[in-house]
């Protein structure tokens, strides 16, 4: 009878004493719980049960296949910014490093270096202008890619009698199909050296869009007024010609060597840049549907429009402009194809990339050609995957090197081998 | 060139160039309601005036490089009343946002810094603050009672 024991004055600890060592040598019993967990409601109005539904949502996406994936994330149309690669913008290229988390790096990666006493095996005695060979290339091979782009110039520029181009369409007139020629011409010609091409596909004047969200704002006026929204983005580009190989191009760098690099930020609202705003269906597309074998990328080609022509820049004493012009263009138009092929085998927002995508863009008006170097090494930039992403997207960009000089009397004047070769290299990039 | 009412000749290719001395136009620089990125700055400016308007102007008169303008109309809101019930229409204006080339930047002064409000020794205004201090003083309650009001007690 507990209630009538006289119990001690000071209460001993272990009551009786030697009831915890029988104890001692038995492990604990593992329970079954009895019932499910715990969790918030799903259908409450409150804060827990819209978490639970994000996550819901997300764990759906997950499991599901990539071509269901790709439906799901752009199911929703709202309005989102336009991001167009190609911009009257000034400054474009940090607003655009902002919303895409890329570093820019001048120059090329080490593969494409400019001074060919590296690259070529032997040669390093011999003069500079005797050295016109690539790896992978012979010293024939290249005398035939560099008569090739001479026949080309030379047809578009001087064999061809074109009319005189109507406002605004000289570069598409006079440049663009020197361009296709030029490339249709080098990927063929270059096939047999690399083995890439002859699996792969060229695509003249494809499609590439992207879409995405970062970073949140406050909705200021409406019914939602005071909520956080994601600012979603959308890329819409029509590169001139694109070569989509079934291979992936091996990484420039490291993904961990991304972490150091720096993403100028920029706190103010992308409306004041001057960005707009539409509602229109999100879409997600490399150039090929997703059963295509070519889903990764190569290499892109763009022109430079009449309006943001250097020449015309220069009239309006904008010449400045001009490579941050190029510069947003390469970002931008990269982002979006390799953020495509990432989506393409699965990579999300909340499944990031395991392996850097990479591809490579050219941009020319006709004359001077300026090379990037893209490395997508991350996808997850919504506010929710981005707090402690380390990783950041890299593009290495030259600024505008010269072709030639003009073509005069049935013969291209002052070609640049030097160029010649970077393009050559670009090309030959391979495993 | 007066510019109230004037119709400007249409351009045709070859025409000279309308040219305008000691224009009748007059902006204002305002302090941006949203923020803005540091190389723009943001004017109100006379319906009239177009955006090249605007660069010639900044340029020629005031030397400063101008890359690129960019304007809308506000509208002035006609929604007050007055005592008659009547609308009352604020008036329109227009505003450019002009953004600077050379790498220039503006960032808008603060014309009201705010100003230590203390008054010197042995001026009015510190006398009187002290005659109010004091005032203040005699009205509150002893502190000893602790909040409870004087309808309590003796």
């Amino acid at each position: 009878m507990a209630a009538r024991t006289r119990l001690p004055l000071l209460f001993p600890k272990n009551l009786p004493p030697f009831r915890n060592q029988k104890l001692a040598h038995t492990e604990a019993a593992v329970k079954e719980p009895a019932y499910p967990p715990i969790v918030p409601s799903l259908t409450a109005k409150s804060k827990s049960a819209r978490v639970r539904q994000v996550e819901e949502v997300v764990q759906q996406i997950c499991a599901s296949p990539v071509e269901e994936k790709l439906s799901l994330i752009t199911r929703i149309q709202r309005m989102k910014f336009v991001v167009y690669p190609q911009t009257f913008a000034r400054n474009a290229d940090t607003w655009y490093q902002h919303f895409t988390k890329t570093a820019y790096i001048p120059g090329l990666p080490e593969k494409f270096s400019l001074s060919p006493e590296r690259k070529t095996g032997g040669e390093e005695e011999q003069p500079a202008a005797v050295q016109t060979t690539v790896p992978g290339v012979g010293h024939d091979g290249f005398e035939d890619i560099r008569s090739l782009v001479t026949r080309v110039i030379l047809q578009e520029y001087w064999h061809l009698k074109k009319r005189k181009p109507f406002l605004y369409k000289e570069q598409e007139q006079m440049v663009g199909p020197f361009l296709r020629n030029l490339v249709t011409g080098l990927t063929f010609s270059l096939a047999k050296n690399n083995p890439l091409f002859l699996t792969s596909s060229l695509d003249i004047d494809p499609q590439v869009n992207f879409y995405w969200r970062r970073g949140q704002r406050i909705i200021p006026k409406g019914h939602r007024r005071g909520r956080q929204e994601p600012t979603r983005f959308q890329i819409d580009d029509r590169p001139n010609s694109q070569i989509r190989i079934t291979q992936q191009l091996p990484q420039f760098t490291p993904l961990e060597d991304s972490y150091a690099a720096e993403v100028p930020e920029v706190t103010l609202s992308p409306n004041v840049m001057p960005l707009f705003r539409r509602q229109y269906d999100n879409n997600i597309f490399t150039g090929a549907k997703l059963p295509d074998p070519a889903c990764y990328g190569h290499t892109q080609f763009h022109l430079v429009p009449d309006r943001y022509h250097r020449d015309r820049m220069a009239r309006q004493q904008q010449s400045d402009q001009v490579e941050v012009f190029l510069r947003a263009n390469a970002l931008t138009s990269l982002f979006a194809w390799t953020g495509a092929q990432a989506m393409y085998q699965g990579f999300w927002n909340h499944e990031d990339v395991t392996r850097p995508f990479v591809s490579q863009a050219v941009i020319t008006d006709g004359k001077f050609f300026s090379f990037f170097c893209y490395q997508l090494n991350t996808v997850a930039l919504s506010v929710e995957t981005d707090a402690n992403n380390p990783r950041k997207n890299l593009l290495w960009g030259t600024e505008s090197l010269r072709l030639y000089d003009s073509v005069q009397d049935g013969a291209v004047v002052g070609l640049n081998d030097d160029v010649l070769k970077l393009l050559v290299q670009f090309l030959m990039n391979k495993q | 060139m007066p510019v109230s009412r004037l119709l400007y000749p249409l351009y045709q290719l070859g025409n000279p160039q309308l040219r305008i001395f000691r224009p009748n136009w007059f902006l204002t620089l305002v302090r941006p309601g949203t923020e803005q990125p540091p190389d723009t700055v943001q004017f109100r400016i006379p319906m009239e005036m177009t955006k090249c308007d605007i660069k010639n102007y900044l340029e020629n008169i005031y030397n400063v490089p101008v890359g690129a303008v960019r304007t809308r109309i506000q509208m002035g809101s006609n929604k007050k009343r007055n005592h008659r019930n009547q609308k009352i229409k604020q008036p329109d204006y227009k505003v450019a946002y002009v953004q600077l080339a050379q790498g220039q930047t503006f960032n808008f002064p603060d014309i009201f810094p705010e100003k230590d409000k203390t008054p010197e020794e042995g001026s009015m205004e510190d006398m009187e603050q002290k005659f109010m201090e004091d005032e203040r003083q005699r009205q509150k309650l002893d502190p000893r009672r602790g909040g409870v009001t004087e309808w309590f007690g003796l």
